[in-house]
This record gives C-alpha cells, structure tokens and sequence, in this order.
C-alpha cells in the first residue's frame, strides 16, 4: 500500500491537530505554556516519543497478542519516556528542569497511545514513523504558539528575551491557561470552519462545471 | 503439554516477559552511559552560579557528604557541602517542612565583604514532593539577597525568612505554594543558623 505523505502531514499538523482538534494532552498543554520554550521543549520531548514508540509498534504490530496490546503499549512508550528524560538531564539539564514533574508524564499522554492504538498497530513502518513526526508537529506548533502568547503578555518577553515592561498576570496563571487554551480551540475552529466551506464550494462549483460539460456532450450525440 | 504453549495465555505471558527484559536491559545500559554523577551535578550548579567550570583543589572542599562527611543540622534543614572558592562560601543547603512534608535543596554563594558575610546569589538544586516548583522562578530566589534587617526576627538576634513575611513578600502571591515556599525559606536559614552558630559575621545583605 503506498504512503500518503501530503494526507499524513495535514491530518496531524492541520485537520486532527492532537492539541486543538482532538484536545489531547492538555495537561501539559495548560501546565507548560507559561513560556514558549517550555512549549518547544515539551513538542520536541513527545514527538521524539511519538515517532520511537510508533516505529517499535508497528515492527511489533504482528507479535503483539491483541489481549496485552495495551500493556506493552504503555510499557514501550515509558521506556522511550525513561530515554527521554535520561537524554535530557545529561545533555539539556535546563530544559529538564524546567519541565519537571511533566516530563515523566508524558507517559501517560492521550495522544501517544491514542497513535499507537489508532494508527501504528495497523500500519506499516514508515507510514507509523510519519504519523508520529507530524503528530508530534503539529503539538509542537501548538504548545509553542500558546507558550508565546502567554509569554508575551503574562511577562512582557519572548522566549526569555524582554520586550517591555508591561505584563498582564492573568495569563501567566492557571485561568489564563485556560482561557488561552479557549481562545486558540475557538479560533482553530473558525478557520477550519472557513477552509471547509471554500473548499466545499470549490468542489461543487467543480462538479457543476462537469455536469454542464457532460449534459454538453450528450446534447451533441 | 503442546496444547499449553499453543495457547494465547502463554503467548501474552511470554510477549510481555520478553519486552519487560529487552526493554529493561536497554534501559539498564542507557542509564549507565547517561549517568549524572554527583560531581558532575555539582560542576553544573557551580556552572550556574559562577558563570565557568571551577576546579576544586581538596582544601576547598570544607565538607561533603558524597566525600564521606557528615552533614551539619540545625532546626530548619541540613547542609551537605560547603566549598571554599576564592575568598566565598558555597553551600548545598536542604529546607524542611515543605509541602507533604518535602525539601528544597539550594544552592548559596556567600561572599566575604570587608568585614561581613552576605548572601550573593541562590540557585535551586532540587527538590522532593514539591508540586508547585516550576512557577518558582530564579526572581523568587532572588528575593533572598535584599537586606532582611526589616523582616521577621526570632528574637534571637539573628535575621530569619519566612514565607509569610510581607515586607519581602517572599510568600509568591501567584501560586500560592506556601508550603514550599516555607522550605525554601528554611533552606536558606539552615545556612544563617550555621553562619551564626560558628561565629562568622553574618551582616549585609545575610
């Protein structure tokens, strides 16, 4: 069965978005973007889990009895997580420590298991692989984007880096997660709303101009 | 007996044996080879604090637990290292009675002025059971370093923080964690209480 990459890659940066279409892993989605590397960090944390525990799933799809699935699921993706935190803390100690207690937790991460459950255990490899890189994208984006926001104007700065001095506390806290988290859901939707029905309406237009050409040719005969 | 290994208990059984070994010795070899030693963990904190790496010549090392020393106690925390650089004190300070009865370990670079001993800087090392530790930021910290003469007062002379101070705020009014600001404070308190105790000057800032 071929790939569809341009499919794969829309369904998760875009159309499933794990974090503003399918509200996955929300947790640290409110928890960790008071900053915007924090949201990188994390992004970049999970897709390395994602696309790992995706790969040894699918290699292990047949193996796997379909009575334990869910355990050795969970048991392939704590190892990638232990691998994690273990890269982290020799190689990026201040990242490590700025994600803390939700690093570990991300064992626990809707989206991991849900692509190891929905996708890896009935596709190939490289299909597997590209699911989790895009998946893991498209939280990326999303983490980083509501990190920014929040940044910018809960602290005055962008990753790290002042900007000015005035700062709006409500969005560093918890109910500005929440509101921010909203906001972006609320947003995403709209624009999704818009693509669907330019794209719906291209497709009818379409196929009228068909029809037309078609009813054309009959009349001709 | 065939009709045993055939069945499906047996198969899940063995499946979930055999990627608990393989995966467990990966992470077991992993671990090895990523392994943050203590000294390591200490030339980063130093790293943090200073600015470059720094090396530590044996009569630097006042005291080290992870050298066979024996750590120093008072009512508030304990102290695992103190280390000599250049004319400054570094401690390893850890601060009880935090949330759940948790620590906070911090790490304070004490400077020698002409005549006093004052805190300069304090960067956090670690912590346990704390929940509330990632919106601590190094401002908070921070807050430790202004001259604490208007704050609370034990009554003994010598100058202590608490988290419901309100002259300093150290209480961080955005999360609320009084807990494990309480370690926190008390971290930095193990470090007073020694300084007192063994007669060093504490003024200026301390």
């Amino acid at each position: 069965m071929k790939t569809n990459i341009k499919k794969i890659a829309t369904d998760g940066v875009i159309t499933n978005n794990p974090t503003l279409k399918l509200v996955l892993g929300t947790c640290p989605t409110l928890a960790l973007t008071t900053m915007a590397m924090n949201g990188i960090g994390m992004g970049l944390a999970v897709t390395f889990v994602l696309i790992c525990s995706n790969v040894l799933i699918s290699l292990l799809r047949k193996i796997i009895p379909n009575q334990v699935r869910i355990p050795a699921f969970v048991l392939i993706i704590a190892t990638f997580v232990t691998i994690v935190r273990l890269l982290l803390d020799k190689l990026l100690p201040d990242l490590y420590e700025s994600l803390g207690l939700y690093l570990p937790l991300i064992v626990v991460n809707c989206i991991i298991l849900a692509r190891a459950e929905s996708f890896a255990s009935k596709n190939g490899v490289f299909a597997s692989a590209l699911d989790g890189l895009f998946m893991g994208i498209g939280f990326t984006l999303a983490l980083t984007l509501m990190g920014a926001v929040r940044e910018v104007l809960g602290s005055g700065a962008i990753f790290g880096v002042k900007l000015w001095d005035f700062q709006i506390g409500f969005f560093a806290s918890s109910a500005g997660a929440f509101f921010t988290y909203a906001v972006f859901i609320a947003l995403f939707a709209f624009f999704s709303s818009l693509i669907s029905k330019a794209k719906h309406k291209k497709d009818a237009l379409k196929e009228r101009e068909e029809n037309a050409v078609q009813l054309e040719k009959k009349e001709v005969e | 007996m065939s009709k045993f290994f055939k069945s499906d208990w047996f198969k899940c059984i063995t499946v979930l044996l055999l990627l608990s070994v393989i995966l467990g010795g990966t992470l077991a070899f992993l671990n090895d080879l990523l392994y943050v030693s203590p000294k390591e963990r200490t030339q980063r904190a130093i790293k943090k604090i200073y600015g470059v790496e720094v090396t530590l010549k044996d009569e630097d090392i006042l005291l080290d637990v992870d050298n066979g020393g024996e750590e120093e106690s008072n009512e508030f925390g304990s102290i695992q290292k103190i280390y000599k650089i250049n004319d400054d004190l570094l401690f390893k300070s850890t601060g009880g009675q935090g949330y759940k009865n948790g620590t906070i370990t911090l790490w304070l670079k004490v400077v020698k002025t002409s005549d006093n001993y004052k805190i300069d800087k304090v960067v956090l090392d670690g912590y346990e059971k704390q929940t509330l530790m990632s919106k601590f930021s190094q401002s908070y910290y921070d807050k430790f370093l202004i001259d604490v003469t208007d704050s609370y007062n034990n009554g003994n002379g010598i100058f202590l923080f608490s988290p419901k101070d309100e002259v300093n705020k150290l209480q961080n009014p955005m999360t609320g964690a009084t807990k494990s600001a309480n370690a926190a404070c008390n971290a930095v308190n193990t470090v007073i209480k020694y300084l007192t105790d063994n007669n060093f000057n504490v003024g200026g800032n301390a």
